[in-house]
C-alpha cells in the first residue's frame, strides 16, 4: 500500500509547463484565454495547497465537534453554487437546495462511513471529510441541472399547466410531468457514468488509489461503494429539491405566481 | 332565474398601467357577453374568474358563496376556462379528452363517458375517427373544437370562454354555438363570454347580457 511515488516541487513546476504552452495555443488563435488559465492555474494551487495543509490539520485532530461544522460548512458552499446559475426561478431556492443538499448528504455519507467503510473512531475525518465532499460536489450538480430543469420546462409548457389546472388538477397533478423530466436531468449523469464506469474512465478516485500503491482490485471495490453511495444521494436530493421548489411555483389560490407566467 | 357567477368591483392593474373594473352577474340559463376593444382586459376578466390570475380588489360569488370560502380546484371545476388557443397535450383526441379523467378530483365526480365524446365531436361536426388521431396533428380549428368538447365533457356549471369561434369557419362556428345552445338551455347552466364578433351572438335563440368592459375602462 505504501508503493505510491511522491512528486517533487520540481516535478510539480513542470506541470506548468503544460498549461504554459496551453496559453501559447490560445494567444495564438487569439482566444482570450490565457488570463483565465493563468489565474485559475493560481487559483487552483493556492486552494490545493491550502486545504492540504487545512486536511492535514483537521486529521490530526480528528474530533467530531469540528468534523460536522466543516461538513456544514461545506453543505452552504454547495447549496449556494448549486443555485447561482440557475435562471428563472422566482424566488431564492438557496434554503431548500442547503435542505436538500445537506439530508441527502447526510444521510447516505453516514451510512457510508459509519456502517460500510467503519473506520476507528467511527467519524474518522479522514474517511467522513473525502467521502463527504465527493457526494457533494455530485449533489451540487444534479441539484442545479434538477432545478435549472424544472423552471425551464414550466417556463415553456405554462399554457399547459394553467390548463390542467382549470381541469380541476392540484400543482402536483399539474407539474408532476416536468417535475419527473427535472429529477431524470439531475440524475442522468450520474446513471451514464455508472454505465460507463471502467470501459470509457477510471474514475479519479480509483486512479488516486492505484497511483498510490492500492491493488487495483482494493480501488475497484471502494469505487464501487462511491458511485453507489453518489447515485444513492444524487436520487435522494434531486425529489428532494423539486418537491421543496414546486409549491413555490404557485400562489395560495393554486395558481402559477406572476413572474413564471411573463415570458 | 338564479344568479349563478356574480362579481362586484372586480379591479386589476395590467399590462402598461392599463386596468379593468367590472362588476356584473351571470344569471342561469344566459350567456354574458363581455364587449371590448382589443386590450381592454376582456381575456384577464375571464382568468381572474377562473381564479388563474388575482384581482387587486373586489370580491366573486357563486351561487352567492364568497369565492375565498371555495378551494381554488374545487372552483376550476365548476366555473371552467377555456383558453383562445386551444392547449392540446400529447397523445391521441381520445387520450387528450380521456386526460381530465385522470385527475383525483375529477374521478370523485364522473367518469369519462365515451359515447357521449363521439356524439359532442360529432355535433361540432368531427368525425369519430378523429378520436384515434395524434392530437397534435389537428388543425387550429380542429383543435379548438376537441378543447370545446372536452370542457363540456367535465359538466362545469360555468364556462368561461374566450373567443371560441376565433379559429373556426362559419360552419364550424355556427355548429359550436349551436352545441352551446343546446348545452345551456333549461340547464341552470351559464356562460361567459369573449366574442370577437358580437353579430354571432345576437342571432342566438337565448338571452344574452351584455357588460361593456370599454365603458368601465374609461370609468377606472
Amino acid at each position: 500500500m505504501n508503493g505510491y511515488i511522491p512528486i517533487s516541487n520540481f516535478q510539480l513546476a513542470l506541470s506548468v509547463i503544460l498549461v504554459l504552452l496551453t496559453g501559447l495555443i490560445s494567444v495564438f488563435l487569439r482566444l482570450g484565454l490565457l488570463k483565465p488559465l493563468l489565474w485559475g492555474t493560481i487559483r487552483a494551487f493556492v486552494q490545493l495547497t491550502l486545504i492540504g495543509y487545512v486536511l492535514t490539520y483537521i486529521f490530526q485532530i480528528n474530533r467530531l465537534g469540528l468534523i460536522i461544522p466543516i461538513i456544514l460548512l461545506m453543505c452552504f458552499i454547495a447549496s449556494r453554487e448549486a443555485t447561482r446559475r440557475v435562471s428563472r426561478v422566482p424566488y431564492n431556492p438557496a434554503w431548500s437546495a442547503f435542505f436538500s443538499i445537506t439530508a441527502s448528504t447526510f444521510v447516505v455519507g453516514s451510512i457510508v462511513v459509519v456502517v460500510i467503510i467503519a473506520p476507528d473512531p467511527w467519524y474518522s475525518a479522514r474517511v467522513a471529510i473525502p467521502i463527504f465532499g465527493m457526494i457533494l460536489g455530485n449533489s451540487m450538480n444534479a441539484i442545479a441541472l434538477s432545478l435549472d430543469r424544472m423552471y425551464s420546462e414550466i417556463h415553456a409548457h405554462v399554457d399547459e399547466v394553467e390548463q390542467l389546472l382549470c381541469f380541476g388538477a392540484s400543482p402536483w397533478e399539474a407539474v408532476v410531468r416536468y417535475v419527473q423530466k427535472a429529477v431524470s436531468a439531475g440524475m442522468m449523469p450520474t446513471i451514464n457514468s455508472l454505465m460507463v464506469v471502467g470501459l470509457v474512465s477510471l474514475p479519479g478516485m480509483m486512479t488516486g488509489q492505484i497511483l498510490a500503491g492500492m491493488s487495483p482490485q482494493l480501488a475497484v471495490r471502494y469505487q464501487f461503494v462511491v458511485m453507489i453511495m453518489v447515485a444513492a444521494s444524487v436520487a435522494m436530493g434531486c425529489v428532494l429539491i423539486v418537491i421543496l421548489s414546486y409549491k413555490q411555483m404557485f400562489t395560495s389560490d393554486q395558481a402559477l405566481v406572476e413572474s413564471l407566467r411573463k415570458n | 332565474m338564479t344568479s349563478l357567477l356574480e362579481f362586484q368591483q372586480l379591479s386589476r392593474q395590467f399590462e402598461q398601467g392599463k386596468s379593468i373594473r367590472a362588476s356584473g352577474q351571470l344569471i342561469s340559463d344566459t350567456m354574458l357577453a363581455i364587449r371590448g376593444v382589443s386590450g381592454s382586459g376582456k381575456s384577464t376578466l375571464l382568468k381572474i374568474l377562473a381564479r388563474l390570475l388575482r384581482p387587486d380588489g373586489g370580491e366573486v360569488f357563486f351561487k352567492g358563496r364568497n369565492w375565498v370560502d371555495i378551494p381554488p380546484q374545487e372552483w376550476r371545476t365548476r366555473v371552467h376556462y377555456v383558453a383562445q388557443k386551444p392547449i392540446i397535450f400529447e397523445g391521441s383526441v381520445a387520450a387528450n379528452l380521456q386526460l381530465p379523467f385522470t385527475l383525483k378530483i375529477i374521478q370523485q365526480e364522473h367518469s369519462f363517458r365515451m359515447e357521449e365524446a363521439s356524439r359532442l365531436l360529432e355535433t361540432v361536426l368531427l368525425p369519430r375517427s378523429i378520436l384515434t388521431q395524434p392530437a397534435q396533428t389537428l388543425s387550429g380549428g380542429e383543435a379548438a373544437r376537441v378543447a370545446m368538447v372536452r370542457a363540456l365533457l367535465l359538466e362545469p356549471q360555468v364556462l368561461l370562454l374566450d373567443e371560441p369561434t376565433a379559429y373556426l369557419d362559419s360552419d364550424s362556428s355556427r355548429a359550436v354555438m349551436g352545441l352551446l345552445t343546446e348545452w345551456l338551455e333549461g340547464s341552470s347552466r351559464g356562460i361567459v363570454i369573449v366574442s370577437h364578433n358580437p353579430d354571432d351572438l345576437k342571432e342566438l335563440p337565448l338571452p344574452v347580457h351584455w357588460l361593456d368592459l370599454e365603458s368601465e375602462l374609461r370609468k377606472s
